[in-house]
């Protein structure tokens, strides 16, 4: 019985002290996170993108279409980056070996007319089958290649392109018009001192679109999806903004980043045996900067600039969230050595420990915590106690930051402009705590597990298609 | 202890709750605020859009029914200017706006201009700019000797060049403040032509985010007086300037001469042969060629890949391109020209 009180005390005692530290982490960035966009409340967000809009003033940038199997999606995908406000870009769709009719549609779709081109191999990737050039719009390219995955299809795009700046998106993407101005204006702004630039993810469920472009923002009706809303709000304004503000990013997300082609290359491109292959590259770079002693910056845009669509189903939500823990996990051990290593300045010492600690290693303390509340619902006496004190803190955790962060960005941001739609949104969030939370840090966990067995699959997500459902609505 | 820790935690969960509810009433009755301001400015839209388009365009009399009251007014007589000053040019109707904005718009961009807000009084130097209120021009100095951000301050600069290019020339020498190229080259662009080749005068003296901004800047304006300025610095000590300048020159695109160019056909910068590479599309081939088809078997992919597209856009460019696969020894070379030669024919 003594045994059962130590492990207890001891589990209990870590499981606090760990929610303490997340809750004043997340507390001090929110605080970071609200000072920033309290600034820019109600400026007038049109006279900058205006200013930008001249060639003289932005940068040629490359947009990278990565495509397995997307024959649902892709030319929707096209179509938002043909919609882009930008004066210089050029769209390369790479179909990385799919086994549906993703090439023929796009050839089908874009006139596509087989080129003769040379490609200088800046990175090593698999053999290019047939480069193809759109009749209707000159600067779209599709190239066709041997199927090597993500990574490998998106370094060729990195060879094949001709501008200094790329940009890479999902083929589920949908981008607001104004979309690469704001994700370009960091890096226009700083005269190349910004090398990488990644902005703020929305979901696209429930949206209303015309043309490949929302132009109504609406609450999806399905639980799980509004959930993930939540979350993606809760990271923006707990994380992004705050990390950003001090170069600490390790994250930004491949739905859609710009980086610099140079500095992308020198850190050798995407890596092709990793999951995570965005924040990999991320980290390559942020090495990269230390050792050359340059002053240069990764950083995140407040703005929303890219639309999303998110799983529906259980069985989808469980395998992405898998997959990005494992490759989280993954990109952390390959890193190891940075941690706490004083040539790595703040990145070294912040960032890692914090994406350690907090991001991949919570989740595993956090359903300690949930098993922990049970087993002391059975012991009894004194173990009511801590459990309930932990319980109070998963409330102030799960639900009190999820509450303000939807307040917060209802004031500074409005995506969604209903009452109704907030006061949803808020009666979800107190529910959070009970099924959400607990799922999804079981899967994280698992994704662990799968980073420990050394387990790996492709894990496409299913797509219904943002498109279908718009034509649905 | 415990017992007092779950109080402790009951009182803190409680105490945000009822924060954040409060912020939810605010938040709601804002909304209330927001959508009664939408109304009005909606309903001036409505009401005065077609006025307005007869006092700009039709020379209709002038009615004081279009004279704002309140900022949702306001807001809306922004919108009506900043889309015709956006897509249309006429001399007449910015004439016109700007009368209206220094007689009517003026005192309510200085009451923004004390605002607490940084963005409220950002947005109201940027209206200060667009609809060109002069009269507020002294306000702005005073302005000015507050604690400023930059972005103010940037902002300043952009009003002062409108409206008093001597003031701006001087408040740019200032050496404490110092802003990134592209933000200078949205100042220069902006400027009068005789405001701008002062910066060419004491080159040397600006810094060095200046210096690249003046050369990009008088690209784009492509007015033949700044061609031999651009040429003069041809022989800038400064590596970076030279390869500006060559672009510079490239973008205006009259070559009257070739001689300046040829140093740079060997330079050790792969970024200024590859500009000499492209300026050479300016000049007849019969004059460039032996210069090009040294830059084609160059070491780097950029340079021959831009050799070969000069040659090519010739008249006589493909004959040439043939010829020099068959008499080439240098297999990169003879790739690019067989590349580029087939894109070009098959284009046809």
């Amino acid at each position: 019985m003594k045994i059962i009180d130590y492990c207890m005390m001891f589990f209990g005692g870590i499981i606090l002290f760990y929610m303490l530290f997340v809750i004043v982490s997340y507390c001090t960035m929110f605080i970071i996170a609200m000072l920033d966009l309290r600034k820019r409340y109600r400026l007038d967000p049109s006279e900058y993108d205006d200013a930008h809009i001249d060639a003289f003033y932005s940068k040629p940038v490359s947009l990278l279409v990565p495509a397995y199997n997307e024959e649902v999606g892709v030319v929707d995908t096209v179509y938002s980056l043909l919609n882009l406000r930008y004066p210089q870009t050029e769209i390369i769709i790479i179909n990385d070996g799919s086994t549906d009719q993703t090439l023929q549609t796009v050839i089908k779709h874009f006139r596509m007319k087989p080129i003769n081109k040379i490609v200088q191999t800046n990175i090593p990737t698999k053999q290019i089958k047939q480069i193809y050039e759109s009749e209707i719009y000159k600067n779209c390219i599709l190239v066709d290649k041997e199927n090597g995955g993500k990574a490998d299809a998106l370094n060729v795009g990195i060879n094949v392109s001709q501008y200094p700046y790329f940009c890479s998106i999902d083929g589920d993407s949908i981008l607001d018009e104004k979309s690469l101005l704001r994700v370009m204006k960091p890096i226009i702004l700083s005269d190349g001192e910004v090398i990488a630039a990644g902005g703020n993810i929305r979901i696209a469920n429930g949206a209303k679109m015309q043309f490949g472009s929302i132009y109504e923002t609406q609450l999806p009706s399905n639980y799980l999806v509004i959930m993930q809303v939540i979350e993606y709000l809760r990271a923006f304004l707990m994380g992004r903004i705050a990390l950003s503000k001090f170069n600490l990013v390790l994250i930004i997300s491949g739905a859609f980043s710009v980086f610099s082609k140079k500095w992308a290359v020198e850190a050798g491109g995407y890596s092709t045996n990793i999951i995570g292959e965005d924040m990999e590259l991320v980290v390559n770079i942020h090495r990269l900067i230390k050792e050359k002693k340059e002053n240069k910056r990764i950083e995140f845009v407040p703005d929303p600039v890219c639309w999303t669509e998110a799983p529906q189903t259980l069985g989808v939500l469980r395998n992405q969230r898998r997959r990005w823990h494992q490759g989280l996990f993954e990109s952390l051990w390959k890193h190891k050595k940075m941690t706490l290593n004083p040539r790595f300045g703040l990145i070294g010492f912040i960032s890692f420990p914090y994406f350690w600690l907090v991001e991949c290693l919570g989740p595993v303390v956090e359903l300690g915590g949930y098993i922990y509340i049970v087993v002391a619902f059975f012991l009894g006496k004194i173990y009511y106690e801590v459990a309930l004190i932990l319980l109070l803190l998963f409330v102030i955790y799960g639900v009190i930051f999820s509450i303000a962060a939807i307040l917060f960005e209802s004031w500074s941001m409005n995506t969604y402009p209903k009452k109704r739609e907030i006061l949803r949104m808020i009666l979800l969030a107190f529910t959070e705590i009970f099924w959400y939370r607990p799922l999804t840090l079981f899967w994280r966990c698992e994704g662990l597990v799968r980073f420990l067995r050394r387990k790996s699959d492709w894990g496409n997500m299913k797509r219904v298609g943002i498109a279908e459902k718009e034509k649905n609505i | 202890m415990i017992k007092l820790s779950i109080t402790f935690l009951f009182t803190v969960i409680a105490l945000l709750l009822v924060v954040l509810f409060t912020f939810l009433i605010y938040l709601f009755v804002q909304r209330q605020r927001e959508s009664r301001f939408e109304q009005v400015r909606d309903r001036y839209l409505l009401n005065y859009s077609q006025l307005w388009y007869d006092y700009l365009f039709n020379n209709a009399l002038f009615s004081m029914v279009l004279v704002p009251r309140g900022a949702a007014q306001v807001e809306a007589i922004e919108r009506i200017f900043s889309s015709y000053l956006k897509n249309i040019i006429s001399e007449n109707v910015e004439q016109k706006i700007k009368q209206f904005a220094n007689q009517y718009l003026k005192k309510f961009y200085e009451k923004d201009l004390s605002s607490r807000r940084w963005s409220i009084r950002m947005n109201a130097l940027y209206r200060i700019a667009d609809l060109q209120i002069e009269e507020l021009l002294l306000s702005c100095q005073e302005f000015e000797k507050n604690k400023i951000s930059d972005e103010e301050h940037f902002q300043l600069l952009k009003i002062y060049s409108l409206f008093q290019p001597d003031l701006f020339m001087e408040k740019i020498k200032n050496p404490n403040i110092n802003y990134s190229e592209s933000e200078y080259r949205r100042l220069f662009v902006l400027l009068e032509e005789d405001v701008f080749i002062r910066f060419f005068d004491d080159f040397n003296c600006w810094p060095t985010n200046i210096q690249f901004a003046v050369i990009d800047t008088a690209a784009v304006k492509r007015n033949m007086q700044y061609l031999d300025e651009l040429k003069k610095l041809l022989s800038h000590d400064v590596m970076e300037i030279n390869i500006r300048a060559l672009k510079g020159l490239y973008e205006i695109g009259i070559i009257d001469e070739i001689d300046p160019f040829i140093p740079f056909v060997t330079s050790d910068m792969w970024e200024a042969r590859l500009m000499v590479a492209k300026i050479f599309k300016h000049v007849p081939l019969a004059y460039t060629y032996s210069y090009l088809e040294q830059l084609l078997q160059d070491e780097n992919w950029w340079v021959r890949s831009q050799a070969a597209k000069t040659i090519v856009e010739d008249r006589h460019g493909i004959a040439k391109l043939q010829q020099f696969i068959e008499s080439s020894n240098d297999p990169y070379a003879i790739e690019m020209a067989q590349e580029i030669a087939a894109r070009k024919e098959g284009s046809k």
